[in-house]
This record gives C-alpha cells, structure tokens and sequence, in this order.
C-alpha cells in the first residue's frame, strides 16, 4: 500500500503482499459474515472426479477464509499503544464494551493486559501502536507472549475460553482468602490487592527502625487480644449459676503483668511475647449467665476494676432491658413437634441436669470427673483382652453408628485433598494461570469485586506429565475453595479435566 | 493419494484477494537469490508459527498441514473454525527445514536507525492520506450511483419525491461528507513491514528454537517416513498418540491409523497397549506401533527413507 516505488529488496515485496488496496477495502465492508458449514467426510480416496471436485471446493472455501483481512471502521477501532516496559497496552481512545470485564485504570489511564490486547487485536476491536506504526497480530503474538507475561500455550486456552464467552482474569495467589478468612467470613478486599499485584516495583523508601518495632508488637497484641476473647466465650458454657453471678474473684497476676496495653514497652520482642501465656485466670472468673432461667437477680454489680482496662469506671447494669431483649419465652411445640423432639431426646441425656456435672466449678474439676468416669467404666473390661500390649479397637456399646465403628476400626483412615498440605513447596512446573467467571454473569461481572470464580485453570500439555498427587494437593490448596481444571493444549485443540474430591461412604442408612 | 500440485496452482489463481499489484514484481523476485523464496517460520518460543496465507499453502502442497490456532477474521467469537496463525508440529517444521523449503525468521528487533524509522511513519501516514481520499472519492461515487438507481425508480412511479432525489444528487458534491472515522482500515494478520527493519532468518533447523531430544528425533524418522509414503499426519494427542495418518488430505477424509513412536529398544507395559489398543477400537482406527530401526542394524550412518518398522494392533478373537 505504501510501497508502490521498485525497491531492490524482494522479499520485502513478498510482505506486502497481504495488504488490501483501498478499493478492497471499500469493498470489504459489505462482506458476509457467515461460515460455511463443512460437509460429510470419505473413508476411502478412490481418485473420482467427485471426490477431487469436492476437494477442491474445500480447500478453496478454506483460503478464501484464510485470506480475508480484518477490515474495521476507523470510528470503531480503540487506538492504543504497547509499552515494553511495563508490559502492558495504554488505552489512547475511549475503551469500547469490552472494558466492562476485561482492562484496569491507574494512575487516571485505562490499560489492558497483554493476553487481553491481543485477544481484543484478533476480535478487530482495537488497534495498538508501537512507535507510532501499527502492529500486525503476527507482531502482537511475538512482543507480547513471553514467559514473563502469558505464554502461547496460556494465550490459546485464554482465547478459547473469551471466544465462548467466560471472563478470564489472570490468577493472584494472594487473592485466596486464607481458611481462616473464609471461617470468619471476612469481604474479600481484592482491590487492594490487584492494585499491589500491578503496580511496578517502586524503590523502597527507608522505614525508621522504630516503626519496624512497633508493628509486631501491635500485631503480637491484637492477635493476643483475639485469642483471649475466644478463650473466654468457651468459659461460661461450663459454668452455671445457682449463685449469683457476681463475684469476680481476683487471683494471680499483679497489676505490673498487666502492661501489655500500653504502648510504652516497644522494645518487646515479638518472641517472647507470643509465647506468655493470657495474662488471666479463667478457671476463677464467672461469667454472668443471662440465658439460663436459673438466674433471676435483677441487676449486675460493677466488675473488678483490675479486670477492665486503663481507668475505665463501668458502674452496675441492670438486667432488665437485657433480658426483655433476650427471647427466654419457653418453646410452645406442636403435637407432632413434641413426638419429634421425644424420639431425639430418647436417648439424649442433658448435660446440665448431671448432679455431678454441676458440682463442677470449672473446666478442670469437670475434665477430672471424666476421666474418672472413664476408669471406672473400663473396670470390668475382660483383662485379657485389655491389659495386654495389643488391646482391640472398640467395645461393645461405645458405638452408635456404622460410621463411627467404621472410623474406630479401620486401620488406614481416608484423607481428603486438603489435608497435609501447609508441608509442601510451591512447584514450578504446575501453576495455576486463569481464574474463570462465568458467561452468564457478565451483565453484573464488576471489576472491582469479581467475587468467587467458576473455576480455576491450570495450563498444561500432552508432552508433559500428568499431574501427580503432590501437584493436586498443592495446586488446590493455592486455590482454596474454587475447583481447579487442567486446560491440555494439544496444538490448538484444548481439553479439559478436573479432579473432583470422593468420600467412600461409610453409612448404612 | 499424494497432494495436488495441480490444484493448489488452480486456488491460488482463483483467489481474488492477492493484491494484483505485485504480481509483476514478483516474477522480477523470481530472478533474485531463491532464499527469498523459502516458507517463512516465526517462532514463538519453541512453536513454530506460520503466518502468510501463501507459505500455508505451500506447505500444504507438500504435505504439511498444521493446526489453525488463531482467531478467524469473518467471525472471531467462535471456536467452530479458527482462523491464522498456522501452529506446525515441530516434525513439520524440521522437515520444511531439511527439504530447504522454509527459513525461521528470528526475533524482530526495534529497529536503531531514527531517520530510517521516521521516515516509515511518514510512509505509513501519507499511505493513509491516500487512502482516505480514495476512499472518499469510491464513497461519493457509490451514492451517488444508489441515489441514481433511486431516482430512476422513482421515475416510473407516480409521485414527485423524484426531484427531490434529483436536487439532493446535484449538490452531494458540496454537501457530501464523509469523515475520518468511516474510513476503512486494515488490521493485518502477518506482518506488514511499514517499519523497514531488516529481517534476520535462519536457515538451518540446527539453530532453530526447537530441543532436539531422542523423542523427537524418533518422532521425526516416522514422520518423515510416512510422509513420504503419500500420507497426511497431523498431532493426535486427544486420541493417545502422535499421529493421526490420514489417506489424503484432513478436510476431506477419515485418519485410518493412530501412530505411536517408540524408540526400539524402548518398554512398553502391557497395560499401555491394551488401554491404546481399546482406544484405537473404540474409535474405529487402527493403531500403529511404529520404531525407527537403529543405526546398527541398518550400518548407515543417517537413517534414510524405509526404515522405520509398523506393527499395527487389532482385536481378534480365539477361533
């Protein structure tokens, strides 16, 4: 197109030879859109002239494919420009319909990711420059496609799966909420954490060595904090009070252990303060028992001002509006719901009504009562079977379901895919690439809070090896609770596989 | 049962898109170095890629299919049938390279020289210029030619919309607009070369991206070997083996066999064969075990054509 002049260099002419005139491409835009459908196939070549003349029809609909050209519309082309450096294409025109599940902004610009640009080349939907000339998708596949960003194996199943319509994002490890987030059910804060995953590296700015002391005291004592606010919801379980629940008896520690709120002492060593032990007794603290219908005084006395913290001053509380507020009506049941709770409760015992359970005053006293129980109940086992080096696995009666007597006796005990894994190392043949949403809920897909993926794809091929347990585990453990599907690249031909959990089932119902 | 020469020649002519342009300069290509004329293999990593629609066939031409991995240009949002590039199994590639047929063409790098790359852009963008005002001219000319047809029409009806028609058509040459955003732009598949830069290929397959491991160098001999014995092969991974052979070309027949390279003295569990023996059965292919014979045997010292050994597997029953 812009070569007309004899130039000596051959081969350049044979570049050029894909381009379109300016008549062709006038005429390009009425082309048709529709893809011949492909007939019934021989067995056999028996060198008929059919057989030939339908050979030939094929493969001309096959070039004549081929060789169309992309041919858009200026207006509807996003112009956009590939920056090396950081590895990504800068937007320079408004982002089209796209931009609703692919791309990000920063920094006030809108980029897309490399997979993505190229993805969008290949659609006709945007036009990226480099150095001011427009790159070819030949060009686009081989700046773009690297170890560093997305390989080529990673690119096809990417743009399998855009082509049937999923929204794929590349996958941050760090956007896995930790089991212990999913149990307390904490909001995903992903954005910050895509933000960090993009961002370029940026030199560190010195941090003060007092500030690198202070965060893991601070640390050290939220964790503290929130490991004693689970001891004590636990206590109160174990205690009733017939008594009033009043009295807090003040025991050990000295009001100079009592420090650890106070910001004074940043020297602490993270170390040590982890290991001390909560700083109070909970075996001699009551908690007041609102539920229980045994309790009927009509107000709380103040606590111990060496319980609460700093100078707090916390007067009497009357109990009254708290207990409007608590549901302590009995329970009115239906006939039928009465006969359903008298078969539950036929062989239910209450704790709470054990005249030896309530004498218990705390956690130890009733885990001693126990164990007594227990001895006592193993004296009249059989002693030769019992006392001997190699005892049986379960009594008659301790059972009272298949799967516990299954539990009890089997020797080898089934594990599940996520167990024992915190002890194995990330891999690097087996990663996983792609987080995958579904088609349907692109109207609502917000960048911002994709929520919890349909799946997660780990690309591979048929000339590596399949995985192995070790790579199952750690690969499912990287992404928690979303499934992960082995995408296999067979040269351009793409199968999918996952592994699902099973449980044997050890219940006869 | 070989390719078609014959009709490939016959596509190509058939194909309107070629730009007619440069057909005239390329029988003055002809008479340049004929390693210009080599098939071209870009490299994406250690894929080999095919990109012009006339390397791919030519490739075909002699044999060589390859698998479409790209997105096609008419449609792009569907995987029924996938469009350019050309991904070639690494056995293809080796064999277009043997037969000096294709020449791998190296990372592009930026080009250094600034006069030479200013002055690509100011080619690119007067290119445009022109473009656009051409494509102006053909816009104006085809309204004006709808609005004749309108006219004309309109003429034979009874009412008087006619001089309506005629007084737009007489000012559209004032009135007519057509702005830069209607233009028409090419986004181009293989790559165009508005950037001059000097290309660096390789010729040898010796220097080419691939590993060369024993694999692939059994993989190779049977390849080679089939091919030249008239059939069509291409990757059969889905199927559990290496290659699908095929008695003519892909688009039009059934693969007969699922080739399985094993090196010689290679084992084989039992289990293995029974399971690509039932796939092969279920199926409906017949699946061939083949081994290139080693040198010793053979006492050459390059393994030329015939020397690969085929046992093929199928169910019978005990009579």
């Amino acid at each position: 197109m812009a070569d007309r002049d004899a130039s000596t260099d051959a081969h350049k002419h044979n570049v050029f030879e894909e381009l379109l005139s300016p008549s062709e491409l006038f005429e390009a835009r009425s082309q048709s859109h529709k893809i011949p459908v492909r007939g019934q196939k021989d067995f056999l070549p028996s060198g008929s002239e059919q057989q030939r003349a339908r050979l030939q029809q094929s493969l001309d609909e096959h070039w004549t494919l081929l060789t169309e050209e992309r041919v858009e519309r200026l207006g509807n082309l996003v112009k956009a420009v590939w920056i090396p450096d950081e590895r990504l294409v800068e937007l320079q025109s408004p982002a089209g319909k796209f931009w609703q599940t692919m791309g990000f902004s920063e920094r006030g610009k809108q980029y897309l990711r490399p997979e993505e640009a190229l993805y969008l080349m290949e659609c006709g939907n945007v036009q990226v420059f480099y150095q001011d000339l427009p790159l070819s998708i030949q060009e686009g596949y081989e700046r773009f496609l690297s170890h560093g960003t997305v390989t080529l194996h990673q690119y096809q199943v990417f743009g399998h799966l855009k082509r049937l319509g999923y929204v794929v994002n590349r996958f941050d490890p760090s956007s896995v909420p930790s089991t212990y987030e999913r149990r307390l059910n904490l909001p995903a804060s992903s954005l910050d954490k895509q933000r960090k995953q993009l961002k370029r590296k940026r030199s560190q700015s010195p941090v003060s060595s007092d500030k690198q002391n202070t965060s893991p005291v601070e640390k050290m004592t939220t964790q503290d904090q929130s490991e004693q606010l689970v001891h004590t919801s636990e206590s109160p379980a174990g205690q009733t009070a017939p008594d009033p629940p009043l009295e807090e008896s003040m025991q050990s520690a000295d009001v100079s252990d009592r420090t650890w709120w106070m910001e004074e002492d940043v020297q602490l060593p993270a170390a040590q303060a982890q290991s001390a032990a909560p700083r109070w007794d909970f075996s001699s603290i009551s908690f007041p028992d609102l539920g229980s219908r045994r309790s009927h005084s009509a107000s709380l006395a103040s606590p111990d001002p060496s319980l609460l913290p700093g100078a707090l001053e916390v007067g009497g509380c009357d109990l009254a509006p708290w207990l409007r507020r608590l549901n302590v009506k009995q329970e009115k049941l239906s006939q039928r719901e009465r006969e359903r709770q008298r078969e539950r409760d036929r062989y239910h015992r209450d704790i709470n009504s054990d005249r030896e359970v309530r004498h218990c005053r705390n956690w130890a006293e009733y885990l001693q009562l126990v164990e007594d129980r227990r001895r006592r109940s193993q004296k009249d086992r059989p002693v030769h079977l019992w006392e001997k080096e190699v005892t049986p696995l379960t009594q008659p009666g301790q059972c009272t379901s298949h799967r516990e007597l299954l539990d009890q006796i089997s020797i080898i005990k089934s594990s599940s895919l996520s167990e024992e894994v915190s002890s194995l190392s990330p891999s690097d043949q087996w990663k996983i690439s792609f987080d995958v949403y579904q088609p349907d809920t692109v109207a609502e897909f917000k960048k911002s809070q994709p929520g919890r993926p349909y799946t997660r794809m780990c690309v591979c091929s048929f000339d590596g090896p399949v995985p192995d347990l070790h790579a199952m585990k750690q690969l499912s453990v990287q992404s928690g609770d979303v499934s992960v599907t082995f995408a296999v690249v067979d040269h351009g031909d793409i199968s999918f596989y996952c592994f699902k959990d099973f449980r044997l089932p050890t219940d006869v119902y | 049962m070989a390719g078609d020469p014959a009709g490939m020649n016959m596509s190509q002519q058939s194909s309107s898109l070629d730009v007619k342009e440069d057909m005239d300069t390329k029988s003055e290509s002809e008479h340049q170095a004929s390693k210009d004329d080599l098939i071209d293999i870009s490299f994406c990593e250690s894929t080999p890629l095919l990109w012009k629609v006339s390397d791919m066939k030519r490739c075909r031409s002699v044999g060589v299919i390859g698998a479409l991995v790209g997105s096609l240009a008419r449609q792009p949002r569907q995987n029924v049938r996938l469009g350019r590039p050309l991904e070639l199994l690494q056995e293809e590639a080796l064999l277009l390279g043997d037969t000096n047929t294709a020449a791998a063409s190296l990372q592009p790098q930026d080009c250094g020289d600034e006069e030479v790359h200013s002055e690509a852009v100011r080619q690119y963008e007067a290119g445009l210029e022109s473009s656009y005002k051409e494509q102006c001219t053909l816009a104006l000319e085809d309204k004006k030619t709808v609005m004749r047809r309108i006219m004309n029409e309109k003429e034979n009806g009874t009412d008087d919309s006619g001089n309506a028609i005629r007084d737009r058509l007489n000012a559209l040459d004032q009135s007519f607009r057509f702005p830069r955003s209607a233009m028409a732009i090419q986004l181009c598949t293989a790559r165009a070369g508005f950037s001059h830069c000097p290309e660096e290929r390789s010729f040898h397959s010796t220097d080419w991206p691939m590993p060369r491991d024993e694999r692939l160098d059994t993989r190779f001999c049977v390849y080679r070997d089939l091919r030249n014995k008239g059939f069509y092969l291409t990757s059969a991974g889905k199927f559990g083996g290496d290659f699908l052979v095929y008695p003519g070309d892909p688009l039009r027949f059934h693969s007969h066999f699922i080739a399985l390279c094993i090196s010689m003295d290679e084992e084989l569990p039992l289990s293995d064969i029974l399971a690509i023996a039932r796939l092969g059965s279920n199926v409906k292919k017949t699946v061939l075990l083949c081994s290139p014979r080693s040198r010793g045997e053979t006492g050459k010292d390059e393994s030329v054509e015939g020397d690969v050994v085929y046992s093929s597997l199928q169910w019978s029953s005990m009579v």
